[in-house]
């Protein structure tokens, strides 16, 4: 029973910081699809934090237009526009002095829901990003680990049920086995809410693991790529994306690929098995780890060697057409 | 008469808080530069203060009592006791109190810190005229009276303020110095000291600025001062001379806290 | 030469106990006043450079005019008694209230106003409900200070009349030689300790109840 998202449109949008030559942000344009989770990807001070910023306009931008779902957001009341799009930020901000259930009651509140909708809503997030509402909900962000403060901070950009949401390298202060934690959860909860979100981060796997799209940006926020993880690997478009994708493209590439796209051999009973619903990257670590010729796909009926494997990679470097 | 809260731009930290005194809490929101024009507004504004003062003055007829007060050699006197009272105090202060502050840190005795502690918040709440006063009735009245006060007053903000400076040295940075190989003492002289140095010397600036406003109420105990006029304006209901008594007082209250402000400025250590 | 203190004190306990009591309303009062005054300036100040520097200066200045100086410039104007008393309480509590405002307010971590932005809260909505809550506890610091201050001044406004316990401290002054001057001075000087102390404590446990617990845990 949530709000599927909506589409937005950002077209040739520059911003010009006062007394300072270059533009931050210079031409920007991208078109994203209702229900897509793109990935803004680039170095730290290439303008991609800017140009989502604009989105929202807590940075307000110099020229271009922008729209949501249609509505130019320059002719809106900032704050208003603001209480309808989810936004998360690295340090997660959440108020130290409110209770969990407050913080996330917050944007509700300035909506002037009812007590009764509001505490609903908190109880129904908490236990979205699966923390029990009894045990949190009157805690303080103090009391909270890392991880869990992040949880909390989802759950209150999504408290007012936005369309869009803005994300902001939600992940980026988490250590790494908390962040992988956290980005499954994450894709299983989008998966089920369907929301539109921008995703800004400076970590390439990341992008590759979340986006849906992933846009490749270089220095004033120009798209050098955009276009899906998959197609973006195969075919990196120049040698920036190239070198931004660094070493070990091709494993990046085969997690990418389920077994089941991949043509079979007859199913080999000897050797070890592998997860049909898993990728080929597990299959390969597998041959690798067992140092088998073989391994058997369970229940699919069938077996893939390295050679599979390999061809499945070159095969899959013709372009696919962008969904 | 006092001016309580430690070095008068720094945010007011706790009085005293049981755990952690800090005489310098958080970090100064703007950090003038060392010497500029605006460094001279204070004095400027003083001036102006003072001419304005005279002017006005100058407009007044003033009778008999008000002329054998309201009169160059008497106000230089005045000023003159005002001006030795408080700063032969804050050297007494500043030879007395930060040699005590280093012995009682050296100690290193948990007992010495928190008795330290203790009779700083109780000075703290201590009013300078009951000092002062008390001081005139089991002794005498007079100059030395007032001086002893003034000492003791201001003796434990700049004992306290020398020992927690000396604490807050951060510990890494001592441990290094030990590590290097130097000894306690030369740890001392060459680190903990310098890095201690601003939290001392706005213990220091504050004790002046005490200084200025208790040898005001030093005329309470015949020991001469600015506080002489104020009191005595008071009593006859001579308003120039009231005014011109505490004009004169709060401006070298400025003008002290305005130089100690300089003076702790350029002897800072740089880089901190 | 001095009268026995428990006579003394047995004698003129009632007496003690009403100058204590006016003595710390007149404190309270003034800061009651100086911290509506004090936090509606750094609201007001905080986030504006010239208006903060020049407000800031103008408090740290004051705070250094000498206390007696002031009582005697306001007296001639508001007359005797309560009045210059608190005024210049209120003088002299405004610099730590106002310092400890501004720089709790600028202590926010600026990305707990952007959250709050963000989430499309006005500026005014993010001051009040986010920045103020979380500066209280420098506020009341700074309220702390001025108590721990104003204790004390108001013991010298005794001279122009004004209530309180400084009354007894001038009484062993003009009855000096006298047998009770020192029981005078001493109860007085030792009742203006002790009020201190406990008003320092009293604000220990209002900084404590009145800050969210969110920011003691």
């Amino acid at each position: 029973m949530s709000e599927p998202g909506v589409g937005i449109e950002l077209s040739h949008v520059t911003k010009l910081y006062a007394g300072q030559q270059q533009a931050a942000v210079e031409d920007f344009s991208l078109s994203v699809h209702p229900g897509e989770l793109v990935m803004f990807v680039g170095p730290s001070g290439c303008g991609k934090t800017t140009t989502m910023k604009m989105i929202n306009r807590i940075i307000e931008p110099s020229s271009g237009s922008i729209t949501i779902d249609g509505q130019d957001v320059l002719s809106l009341d900032p704050n208003e526009l603001r209480r309808h799009i989810g936004y998360v930020i690295q340090q997660i901000g959440l108020f130290p002095h409110m209770t969990i259930a407050e913080n996330i009651a917050t944007v509700p509140k300035l909506l002037g829901w009812s007590k009764e909708r509001t505490n609903d809503r908190v109880d129904e997030l908490l236990r979205t990003v699966q923390l029990d509402p009894a045990v949190f909900a009157h805690r303080y962000p103090k009391q909270l680990s890392g991880g869990q403060q992040q949880r909390v901070g989802v759950a209150r950009a999504l408290a007012a049920d936005p369309p869009v949401m803005l994300m902001d390298e939600p992940f980026g202060a988490t250590d790494p086995i908390t962040r992988q934690k956290l980005q499954a959860e994450f894709l299983k909860l989008q998966a089920d809410i369907g929301k539109t979100i921008i995703f800004v981060t400076h970590d390439f796997d990341e992008a590759i693991r979340l986006g849906d799209r992933i846009a490749v940006l270089s220095e004033r926020s120009q798209i050098e790529q955009f276009d899906t993880p998959a197609n973006i690997l195969a075919n990196p478009a120049n040698d920036y994306v190239s070198s931004f994708i660094g070493h070990g493209a091709g494993l990046m590439r085969l997690a990418l690929i389920p077994i089941g796209d991949v043509e079979l051999d007859a199913p080999d009973s000897t050797a070890p098995a592998v997860d049909a619903d898993a990728s080929l990257r597990d299959a390969l670590d597998l041959l690798m780890v067992t140092g088998a010729e073989r391994v058997n796909v369970s229940g699919g009926g069938g077996s893939l060697t390295h050679a599979r494997i390999s061809a499945a990679l070159s095969k899959a470097r013709q372009p696919v057409e962008a969904s | 008469m006092s001016t309580r809260p430690s070095a008068s731009r720094k945010p007011a930290a706790a009085p005293q808080p049981a755990a952690a005194p800090q005489p310098t809490a958080a970090p100064q929101p703007t950090t003038a530069p060392r010497l500029s024009l605006r460094r001279f507004a204070t004095p400027l504004a003083v001036a102006g203060a003072l001419a304005v003062l005279f002017l006005w003055l100058n407009t007044l007829t003033l009778d008999s009592i008000e002329q054998r007060t309201l009169n160059t050699s008497y106000l230089l006197d005045r000023t003159q006791e005002h001006l030795i009272l408080t700063v032969v105090s804050s050297a007494l202060v500043a030879l007395l109190a930060i040699p005590a502050g280093i012995a009682a840190y050296r100690v290193r005795s948990k007992a010495v810190r928190a008795f330290v502690i203790a009779l700083g918040n109780i000075g703290q709440a201590t009013p300078a005229v009951g000092v002062v006063i008390l001081l005139a009735i089991v002794w005498q009245t007079g100059f030395y009276t007032a001086l002893i006060s003034l000492v003791a007053y201001c003796f434990l903000p700049v004992l306290r303020n020398t020992l927690t400076g000396l604490e807050q040295v951060d510990h890494a940075t001592r441990e290094a110095a030990r590590g290097m190989g130097m000894t306690p003492r030369q740890v001392l002289w060459r680190i903990e000291l310098p890095l201690a140095s601003p939290v001392i010397l706005a213990g220091l600036r504050t004790a002046l600025v005490f200084s200025v406003g208790v040898a005001t109420i030093a005329t309470f105990i015949n020991a001469g001062g600015l506080g002489d006029m104020i009191v005595n304006g008071l009593k006859l209901q001579r308003y120039p001379v009231i005014v011109v008594g505490a004009v004169l007082v709060a401006a070298i209250a400025v003008l002290i806290d305005w130089a100690a402000g300089l003076v702790e400025d350029l002897v800072r250590p740089r880089g901190l | 030469m001095s009268g026995s203190l428990d006579v003394f004190l047995a004698r003129r306990w009632e007496d003690l106990v009403t100058l204590t009591l006016q003595h710390l309303a007149v404190v309270a009062l003034s800061l009651a006043i100086a911290t509506v005054l004090g936090v509606l300036i750094g609201l007001l100040v905080w986030d504006k450079n010239v208006p903060r520097t020049a407000a800031l200066t103008a408090a740290g200045i004051a705070i250094t005019i000498p206390s007696l100086a002031l009582l005697a410039l306001l007296s001639p104007v508001l007359g005797l008694g309560w009045a210059p008393t608190v005024v210049s309480l209120v003088f002299y509590s405004l610099l730590p209230i106002v310092r400890n405002t501004v720089v709790g307010l600028r202590e926010v971590p600026a990305h707990l106003i952007e959250s709050a932005r963000g989430m499309g809260m006005t500026p005014a909505k993010t001051l009040i409900s986010i920045q103020l809550p979380l500066a209280w506890p420098v506020i009341v610091t700074g309220i702390r200070v001025a108590a721990q201050l104003t204790v004390g001044i108001a013991a010298i406004a005794a001279y122009v009349a004004g209530p309180g316990l400084g009354l007894y401290i001038f009484k062993g002054l003009s009855s000096l030689g006298s047998v009770n001057a020192l029981n005078f001075t001493l109860t007085g000087t030792i009742c203006v300790v002790l009020l201190a102390l406990l008003l320092d404590g009293a604000f220990v446990l209002i900084a404590r109840y009145s800050t969210s617990r969110g920011l003691r845990v």
